[in-house]
This record gives structure tokens, C-alpha cells and sequence, in this order.
């Protein structure tokens, strides 16, 4: 059944979005395409409808990593007993599949990416693929059942190169008259399976193979088929996306460079508003206000670090996306600007900054444990000086629950915390705090008047509920 | 460096009182197109501490805020101007009562200060 092209409809899209951070992704959902997104049990993910005209939205969203349009879903996949049984049976499940609309969808999306002037170089930080090369041809990922982070970006890389040129000759006048090229990413989580991912990607790409005729190549595809299986929901979708966005600001990357959508879901979070003043006083390579000047571009960022790589490194970010806007025409300038300073004594007017959001060193990669026992209260008591009392807010992000619960319990007197979403960042969990700074003028509370950790005593002030890490 | 950075920026050497504002001295500066959003300046007016601003945009900036310049668009734009779209790429920023200079290099200030002087 060939539909005219054009023809509008509605599919079902899946996007992979940062743990933690789904709701955000939805209000993102909500507020960009006017529908309401779905949250799968698989975290991580998250479904809304959309008609084809509106397509081109999705590439809109900044809180998602990847796209790919739903082909079927299983809420309840009743599994066979017998792992010979189940292969069969996902095997039979290929040729009877509704392809049609997911794959005029993928067709259009392929369009659309040609006319944004898809860009390149964004990814240099790019791993290799997680594929196991069972019969060559097909990828799969092992998922553990803990809550871990999705991996598949790594498995979904593809050669842009080859998707370009493809998609120039399977154009607008449909399919058939050249061979398309594919291959099936299969993740799979659960401890009931009789099966591995590896076999069921095989096997269900084996017949996905005979009853389209494509050709598998790992490598250079033009459609990348996913079968997602998460205890007894299954989702076979289409990628729309190659390349994961979650890098798409920075091309100059330092040791722990923090992904874009875990950025905007961050600054979401805190919920910018004109006129602003925004600092990053840890900055890293400027992931996180860069992401704000281009996207919640009514306030002002100031990204600041005492390493001189890191602050070269935004500087660098910032001139690159610069210069990407002043190409396309626009005006290049972005409202952040980059300082060198010692977060522990910011050379900063006292009560200036409305927001402070910054990703904290976790100790496992950079700093350490023991060095954070120090850093924290300094780093907290700094920025309550520097934010503005009542008002002001700061949207935290840190492995060291522990080191940060403690020092935050200390300090009542200058911040509240107000909510805190639970990440995972480079398979490590963290959590993103949000604190709200207290209408205490600096100087005044208990916490300062004592200089020594040993203080304790906290007159008046309701302490804030102790965590267990 | 941004003039709205400036504004906000102070010297923390030990013992100084009066850091701030910091004397601009600048050796390259550039001027950069950045998208004009009214709302922004009005809103921001009132958060910058005006005559440091005013000293540092070395132009006819009025010593005291008129009334109604949210609504002055002309005004809006100047500052507009002023905060975002001029930046010091390279000099230096002296504290007023030490004298210790800070470089400014690639547009990047450094305030960190030496072991004696924290």
C-alpha cells in the first residue's frame, strides 16, 4: 500500500531523553508541539503523537537526545517459554508489522534534515559503537536491570556522509529504485528473557531483511530499525535521528563535558526569567550557559572556572556558535561572557546574581572526595554571598549526595532545598538539586558567625530534613 | 569582557574596602551585534549600579536615570549597546585602591590573586 506523498498522519514518536529528566522533557513537549508526551516505565523515554505537517518541530526540542518514530508497540509482550519458540516468533512479527506510515515518516524526516542544512562536527567526542558483530550485520546492547544509563547513542552512530547521499536518490519518487541499506539496534532490560539482544536483533533483522529486500550494512545504513524490549513492553521504532543531539553546542570538549539536553533540562529547572543574571562559577567548558544563551536567551550568563584550559575552552565554544550563527545571517552575539576566578572567593558584588547553576566536581573524575569535604560549604557559603537573598535560586548538580546533603544541612540559614531530580551522568547517579536562597542578608546567620565545620548549634531554624545517601 | 560584567565584577584583595568599580584599561576592544530585547534592559537598569556604569561607558550616558526610560527606545537601544554589544578583548582591570591590575585577555579577565593576597 503506497500512500500519495504528503498525505498528513499521525504517528507516535519516541525520544530518548536524559534519566531524571522526563518531565521536563514533556513540558518541553507540551509547550513546543502542544501535545501531551507520555512517560514510558522505561526511563528515559518518552512518547507523544504528531502529525506529519508539524514534523520539522521535534528538531526544535533541546531536552532530547534522540528521535525515532514508533512502528508498533507492546505493553504486554507475552514472551514464549522456549527461546527457540520466541525467535520465532519475533521473526514472524517482522512481515506483519505497520511499516507504512513509520517509513514515510522516516522519508520526510530525511527531507527535512536536507533543507535544515544538517550540520556536522558536533560529535568528536563520538565512542565506539557497543556492537557485538553476531552474523556482521546487526548491533544489540545488554541492558543491566538496575536503572543505568541508555547507551544506545553509542550503537547509533551512523555516517552522515551515506545518509545524505541516499536520501538524495530514494527522493521524492518513493522507494524501490535503489537498494536501501539498514541494520537493527536491539537494547533489551529485563531478567525473564530467554534470549539475548544480540539474537533477537539478528533474527528479527534476518527477517526484516527478507521481507523489504534491504541490504544490512552496520555502518553505512539509511535506516537504523530498533527494537526496544524493557521487561514486557516492546517498541519497534525507526531512528529519525543519526547523530545523537546531546553534544550539539560543543566541538571543544574537556575531560567531563556535560551534554547539552542534561544542560537545558538543568536550566528548566530553574526557570530563567528576563533579565537574569546567570553564573556558572565551575564552568567547565561552558556547556551549561551556553546552552542558556542560546536557548533562554532574555538573561545573562556568566561562565567562570580558575582552570585556564577550561575557561580557554569556552571561550572557544562560545566564538564557535558564534561564528555558526553569523554564517546562517544572524547576529552572532550571545549574551554570556567568561571570567577566570576562584569560586571560593568570586570577585563579585555581594547579592548581584540572581541564579547560580553549575555542574559540582563529582571526585571520581575530577577532584576528590576528601577535597570536596572542604570545597562544598566554602563553595555554598560563596554563592549565598553572591546570590541575591529571597529571590535567588541555585540548580546544583553533583555525584557527592553525601559530601553535598551535609554541607547543605549546615546552612539553613542562607538555603532551602526546594526539589532535587535524580540523573545519571556518564553511568554515575547524581543528583540535581534546587535550592532557593533564603531572605538572609549575608553575615548575619548563625552559619557565618561560626568560621569552624564544628558549628552546630542553629537558633529558630527549622533544619531541613537530613538525607540518606 | 562585557560593560554588564564590569558592573558586577570587584577586586577581593585582601584587605581592600573599596574595590569597585574596577578602572577599565583597554588596549583592543570590539563591538558585537547582539539581538535588541527591550525588556531586557528596562528590567536590567535597575539591578546595575549606574554611575560605575557610567564611568566605564566613557559616552554621554545621563549621571542619573530620566524618568520613564523603559519606554525610551532610543535610550534602551544606547544601553543596550553599551552593556552587551562593547567588549574589552584585551587590557586590564585596576583595582581602585590597591592598584593591582587584572589582565584581560581574549576577553577573559583574571581575577585570581596570588597566595599573599587572598
Amino acid at each position: 500500500v503506497w500512500l500519495l506523498f504528503g498525505d498528513i498522519i499521525t504517528v507516535t514518536i519516541g525520544a530518548t531523553v536524559p534519566t531524571g529528566f522526563e518531565h521536563t522533557a514533556a513540558e518541553e513537549i507540551k509547550e513546543k508541539i502542544g501535545v501531551d508526551a507520555r512517560i514510558s516505565k522505561d526511563r528515559g523515554r518518552v512518547f507523544f503523537p504528531i502529525t506529519t505537517d508539524k514534523l520539522f518541530q521535534v528538531h526544535l526540542l533541546r531536552s532530547v537526545d534522540n528521535l525515532f518514530v514508533v512502528v508498533e508497540e507492546y505493553h504486554h509482550y507475552q514472551f514464549k517459554e522456549s527461546k527457540e519458540e520466541t525467535l520465532m516468533e519475533l521473526q514472524q512479527l517482522a512481515s506483519t508489522l505497520p511499516w507504512t506510515n513509520a517509513l514515510e515518516v522516516w522519508k520526510q524526516n530525511g527531507t527535512l534534515k536536507k533543507k535544515k542544512g544538517h550540520r556536522r562536527g558536533g560529535n568528536t567526542a563520538k565512542s565506539k559503537p557497543n556492537c557485538e558483530g553476531v552474523g556482521g550485520s546487526m548491533a544489540s546492547t545488554e541492558q543491566q536491570e538496575l536503572p543505568q544509563e541508555n547507551s544506545a547513542p553509542e550503537g547509533w552512530a551512523g555516517d552522515t556522509q551515506a545518509m545524505e547521499t541516499s536520501t538524495q536518490d530514494s527522493d521524492e519518487t518513493g522507494h524501490g529504485s535503489k537498494l536501501i541499506k539498514f541494520r537493527v539496534t536491539c537494547n533489551r532490560a529485563g531478567d525473564k528473557h530467554s534470549f539475548s539482544s544480540n539474537e533477537a536483533a539478528r533474527d528479527f533483522g534476518g527477517a526484516v531483511q527478507e521481507f523489504f529486500q534491504w541490504k544490512a550494512d552496520m555502518t553505512k545504513f539509511d535506516i537504523e530499525v530498533l527494537l526496544n524490549i524493557h521487561n514486557e513492553e516492546v517498541v519497534i521504532g525507526i531512528a529519525l535521528t543519526e547523530e545523537s543531539l546531546h553534544r550539539r553546542n560543543i566541538s571543544h570538549f574537556g575531560p567531563t563535558t556535560l551534554r547539552s539536553t542534561l544542560c537545558y533540562g538543568m536550566l528548566r529547572l530553574c526557570k530563567p526569567q528576563a533579565s537574569d543574571i546567570i553564573l556558572d562559577p565551575m564552568c567547565g567548558t561552558g556547556a551549561i550557559p551556553l546552552e542558556g544563551a542560546i536557548e533562554f536567551n532574555h538573561s545573562f550568563y556568566v561562565a567562570g572556572d580558575n582552570n585556564d584550559m577550561a575557561v580557554n575552552r569556552t571561550v572557544n565554544n562560545i566564538c564557535h556558535i558564534q561564528k555558526r550563527r553569523a554564517d546562517k545571517g544572524s547576529m552572532s552575539g550571545l549574551p554570556i561572557d567568561t571570567v577566570q576566578w576562584d569560586l571560593c572567593s568570586l570577585p563579585i558584588r555581594t547579592s548581584s546574581v540572581d541564579i547560580i547553576i553549575t555542574d559540582m566536581p563529582f571526585g571520581k573524575r575530577m577532584g576528590s572526595r576528601k577535597k570536596n569535604w572542604d570545597l562544598y560549604p566554602s563553595c555554598l557559603r560563596e554563592m549565598a554571598r553572591v546570590c541575591r537573598p529571597g529571590s535567588g535560586k541555585a540548580v546544583l548538580l553533583t555525584q557527592d549526595k553525601k559530601c553535598f546533603s551535609k554541607a547543605i544541612s549546615r546552612m539553613g540559614g542562607l538555603w532551602r532545598k526546594q526539589h532535587t531530580v535524580w540523573v545519571n551522568v556518564g553511568g554515575l547517579h547524581a543528583g540535581v538539586y534546587l535550592l532557593k536562597r533564603t531572605g538572609a542578608v549575608f553575615g548575619q546567620t548563625p552559619e557565618d558567625v561560626y568560621e569552624s565545620r564544628g558549628a552546630v548549634h542553629m537558633q529558630g531554624e527549622e533544619k531541613d530534613d537530613k538525607e540518606l545517601s | 569582557m562585557k560593560l554588564l560584567t564590569h558592573n558586577m565584577l570587584t577586586s577581593h584583595v585582601k584587605g581592600v574596602t573599596k574595590g569597585y568599580p574596577l578602572l577599565i584599561k583597554a588596549t583592543e576592544v570590539k563591538v558585537n551585534e547582539v539581538e535588541f530585547n527591550p525588556q531586557f534592559v528596562s528590567r536590567m537598569i535597575p539591578k546595575l549600579e549606574w554611575s560605575a556604569l557610567v564611568q566605564a561607558a566613557e559616552e554621554d550616558l545621563p549621571g542619573e536615570l530620566v524618568a520613564d526610560y523603559e519606554t525610551n527606545e532610543e535610550f534602551l537601544k544606547k544601553v543596550h549597546r553599551i552593556l552587551l554589544e562593547v567588549e574589552v578583548l584585551e587590557g586590564c582591570l585596576q583595582c581602585p585602591e590597591s592598584g593591582r591590575e587584572f589582565p584581560i585577555s581574549r576577553g577573559i579577565p583574571n581575577m585570581l590573586l596570588n597566595e599573599d593576597e587572598a
